[in-house]
């Protein structure tokens, strides 16, 4: 039996709207996006106790001891350790993740220029925070006990940026959004990248050992959501298929 | 002087609807299995081996048999020859629209 139900497309407006509806197809086809978001939620998630528990590696002989104070004006190296290692295996997984789907939907799969920027992100991000170490953009007290206004200017922020696992973590979900054609992804990638750059903007001055959970636990709980919303707007969208 | 019509520069291989449909896939995969190419197209095994037989001759994409464990699985690439005539096609389509609508403004004579 000869069965081709493809709709007649003979003149040339159908002919490119055939193609257009094709590549549409294709695309939603090849998308996972709520895999990464998902794993890059439970990084964010997994580093909560890194933060709090990880005795500090004062690896860089950073830290300076004053009569009834100790000031140690980069992060923890712990933590750095853990984000480059964790990004690292994340993409992995991430890779892993679309590979698998490539085989059993029968497509390719255009993944690789995010896992490459994804990496070459985290590897910036550990480049950068090491910098800062010696060269620290914004200027750490001389009196820890009686903090000063601090006045940072917009290249400082910048470079902290790229310092931030969660700011790389969402400037590579840009490069997803383009490899996937993924308007919605674009403007949560967008937003996800405005809550951070809010968040980095506070300058907390606290005593508490929890005093990092907020900049931790938003992005944690913007990249849980995002998942869950990607992963039920994905099913609808099979279902209508 | 006159110019080329852009209906003289579709390429019939490529212009068929179905192969259109097929390079249109592949070129958006990357690369494609046969069963999605069967599956999303609503043709029938024979038919689109039929396609793809003439799109393999005239070069435009290449075959590639194997086996996932146990199941024979067939992949489609589009070649770089396939990627231009692809291009070169959509262009002509979008020059014939062009053409047409412009028909479609200028005054009739009465």
């Amino acid at each position: 039996m000869t069965h081709e139900s493809v709709p007649q497309a003979n003149s040339p407006q159908e002919l490119l709207a055939s193609v257009r509806d094709l590549t549409r197809q294709v695309r939603v086809a090849q998308r996972g996006t709520w895999f990464p978001l998902l794993v890059l939620a439970t990084v964010t998630l997994l580093a909560i106790p890194v933060y709090r528990y990880a005795p500090y590696w004062d690896v860089f002989d950073a830290c300076q001891t004053g009569p009834e104070y100790r000031v140690c004006p980069a992060p923890n190296p712990a933590e750095l350790a853990y984000w480059t290692v964790a990004l690292t295996i994340a993409y992995a997984v991430i890779a892993g993740f679309y590979v698998r789907q490539s085989r059993r939907r029968g497509l390719g799969t255009p993944i690789r220029p995010y896992i490459t920027v994804g990496v070459a992100l985290a590897v910036l991000m550990t480049a950068v925070s090491s910098w800062l170490t010696f060269h620290p953009l914004i200027p750490v007290p001389a009196d820890p006990s009686s903090p000063a206004d601090i006045e940072v200017g917009p290249a400082a922020w910048v470079v902290n940026g790229l310092a931030s696992p969660v700011a790389v973590i969402g400037l590579a979900l840009l490069v997803l959004a383009w490899v996937e054609r993924h308007w919605a992804l674009l403007a949560y990638s967008v937003v996800l990248l405005a809550i951070v750059a809010i968040m980095g903007a506070q300058v907390i001055q606290s005593s508490s050992r929890w005093f990092f959970l907020p900049h931790l636990l938003v992005p944690a709980v913007v990249l849980l959501l995002g998942s869950a919303v990607f992963a039920l707007f994905r099913r609808a969208s099979e279902v209508e298929a | 002087m006159t110019t080329a019509h852009p209906a003289n520069g579709l390429d019939d291989v490529v212009h068929q609807r179905v192969r259109l449909g097929i390079m249109a896939i592949t070129h958006q995969a990357r690369q494609v299995e046969f069963g999605f190419l069967r599956e999303t197209l609503q043709l029938t095994a024979g038919n689109l081996g039929q396609h793809l037989t003439v799109l393999e001759k005239a070069e435009l994409i290449r075959i590639e048999k194997g086996y996932e464990g146990k199941r024979p699985r067939t992949w489609v690439t589009l070649t770089a020859t396939g990627e231009a005539a692809l291009r070169t096609e959509i262009a002509h389509l979008k020059q014939l629209i062009h053409q047409v609508e412009q028909a479609d403004t200028v005054p009739a004579d009465r």
